[in-house]
């Protein structure tokens, strides 16, 4: 019993206390973890493919001091992230928004994984579910024949 | 369920249906354009105070009631030098109308470059500096040249990334005016 179902238990486990280490609450982010996250969000309005964490254009410098003074004012993450779309609009974001069309980005690869895993078993199903053939004593006997007379 | 192989394919139609409405619905729209769309236009203009060349201020309330032009530029971009002549010559223009006012904005560069740059050039407008990039930032500027239209009544009525060309000065003027 133990042989049979102890590795199929350890390996619940293992995968149970990783789950477990990264959903684990770490606690409120500093400010500075806050900040960095806030610029590796948002793309660098003047150069190509860089976020403002990654870029030392002076208008990405201006962000960080910017991002800065507002979560030193209290704003939330989302405030600050609205606040950079109301200025240069959704492509300032490197990651799409979780809403409206952007939404799709997200859902629709959830939805084609679902839909082809349902495909499949329901193809396993159906091969499984077809009868499966056996020959009849004629049929050995024709086959005996055909060996026999070469 | 008696024929689950044709829910499937209905459900993979439908997906492909929503999908393919919402591709029509979105086609109008380009990301590399609307990139270099400016969110101000049609909104109030962002407030701002920052020193010019001549030791003074330049705050937003100095354009109330009057058409604005102001201009992103600085000495060493190439496209700022392209348009600089349909700049000046459109100031020359307008100069004399009052309810017209143009401020140029310098990013990116050093004062006694800009200084040694107006001179050369006879640059009469005010000339303003942003050495921290805070006007930048709050007009959400891409770069430069980048040109807005402000309206008397300081609203955004007109915003442009990239060299001006003089008809393009005189439409942002208009619709300056035109949003009183």
């Amino acid at each position: 019993m133990i042989r049979r179902w102890g590795p199929w238990i350890a390996l619940g486990i293992v995968v149970a206390v990783a789950v477990a280490v990264v959903l684990w609450p770490s606690g409120s982010p500093s400010s500075a973890a806050r900040a960095h996250d806030l610029e590796a969000e948002l793309k660098c309005p003047e150069c190509q493919g860089l976020s403002v964490a990654d870029s030392q254009a002076p208008t990405s410098r201006a962000i960080r001091t910017d991002i800065q003074r507002r979560i030193g004012r209290g704003q939330s993450d989302e405030q600050i992230r609205q606040a950079y779309v109301d200025r240069y609009g959704e492509t300032i974001l490197l990651t799409p928004q979780d809403s409206g069309v952007s939404l799709l980005v997200w859902i629709l690869p959830v939805v084609v994984l679902a839909m082809g895993a349902t495909g499949i078993i329901f193809a396993l199903r159906r091969n499984r579910d077809e009868p499966r053939l056996h020959a009849t004593a004629a049929d050995e006997r024709l086959v005996e024949r055909e060996l026999r007379d070469g | 369920m008696k024929h689950p192989a044709r829910i499937v394919a209905l459900a993979v139609a439908l997906v492909v249906v929503v999908l393919g409405v919402v591709l029509a619905l979105n086609v109008g729209s380009d990301p590399a354009a609307d990139a270099k769309q400016s969110q101000l236009v049609g909104k109030a203009a962002p407030t701002f105070d920052i020193p010019n060349l001549a030791g003074g201020r330049v705050t937003l309330a100095d354009v109330a009631g009057k058409s604005a032009i102001v201009n992103f530029w600085n000495t060493w971009c190439t496209p700022c030098q392209q348009e600089a002549p349909a700049i000046a010559q459109f100031y020359d223009r307008h100069k004399n109308d009052p309810d017209f006012t143009m401020i140029g904005i310098v990013r990116q560069d050093e004062t006694d470059t800009v200084r040694a740059y107006v001179k050369k050039n006879g640059v009469s407008w005010t000339i303003a500096l942003d050495p921290d990039n805070t006007a930048a930032l709050d007009f959400a500027t891409r770069g430069q040249p980048e040109t807005y239209a402000i309206s008397p009544s300081g609203v955004v009525a007109a915003a442009k990334y990239g060299p001006m060309s003089s008809g393009e000065l005189e439409a942002f003027l208009a619709a300056a005016r035109a949003s009183g």
